[in-house]
């Protein structure tokens, strides 16, 4: 088992056309930062102009991780991260 | 019941007793406050194309008519204004309820699971906040009308905050 990481249809083609990828169990900012260097195209969008994750919102197994410990969130074997664009939470 | 007015962003399903007064922010059949919704009102999101939507909103129309869901609403077309090339739906829920609602949106092969709380949406669209502020440029407001709706957006948060024991009003959309 892995962490799961689920991609909506509008970003597919950050991830080669994936709607999954996976990650190994770590820390979300390790899981983001894995994702980064295998896929240029998810690097070039995951930060804004001062380093930040400013257009996304990551879930991990359903809730905001931005409202708990961020990309300090454990991740285990089994869970699932849900990747979407901020505007879609409004 | 779908609600489908062409000139409306949204499409909406409400249980037919909205149209006598009925509020959907209800908890076990009680009317929730504005400090029970910040507290505890919130949203599944579904992203999909416009047609698998439609045909959600089909299958998911029986479970708001039965109450098991209070209300749903869902993009008539992607926000492109705000870079969005997929439509969105919002299956809304007290916090309490969200795992029952969740196996019904499984169930009808949703995968992607992101909860979204009232009080999270407000802060997006509160002002200074990235959505908001976007929202604005997208659509080409001038600086006094960006103004107006910061003003507007702050007004209507600070009430909710000053009567946490009112009835919660949705705003219209």
């Amino acid at each position: 088992m892995a962490v799961t990481v689920i991609i909506p249809g509008s970003l597919k083609n950050w991830f080669d056309g994936a709607d999954e990828v996976i990650c190994e169990p770590d820390t979300l900012g390790k899981c983001l930062e894995g994702l980064a260097a295998r896929y240029p195209a998810f690097a070039a969008k995951l930060y804004d102009a001062q380093g930040n994750i400013s257009n996304l919102l990551i879930f991990v197994n359903g809730d905001n991780a931005a409202r708990g410990k961020w990309l300090a969130t454990p991740l285990a074997d089994g869970d699932e991260v849900g990747i979407i664009p901020l505007a879609a939470g409004g | 019941m779908i609600i489908d007015d062409p000139n409306s962003h949204f499409i909406f399903i409400f249980h037919p007793n909205i149209y006598s007064g009925e509020k959907y922010t209800v908890y076990n059949g009680r009317e929730m406050t504005n400090a029970q919704v910040m507290e505890h009102w919130g949203k599944w999101l579904v992203l999909a194309p416009r047609e698998r939507l439609d045909g959600l909103a089909q299958k998911l129309d029986r479970f708001v008519e039965a109450r098991l869901i209070p209300c749903i609403k869902y993009d008539r077309n992607p926000s492109k204004n705000l870079g969005m090339e997929e439509c969105v739906m919002m299956v809304y829920c007290d916090f309490r309820k969200r795992d029952q609602v969740w196996a019904l949106l499984k169930k009808q092969g949703v995968r992607l699971k992101a909860w979204v709380t009232e009080k999270e949406t407000m802060e997006l669209w509160m002002p200074g906040s990235p959505l908001l502020e976007r929202w604005m440029e997208s659509m080409n407001f001038d600086a006094a009308t960006k103004e107006l709706v910061r003003e507007d957006a702050g007004r209507r948060l600070k009430h909710i905050l000053e009567n946490p024991d009112e009835i919660f009003s949705p705003w219209e959309q």
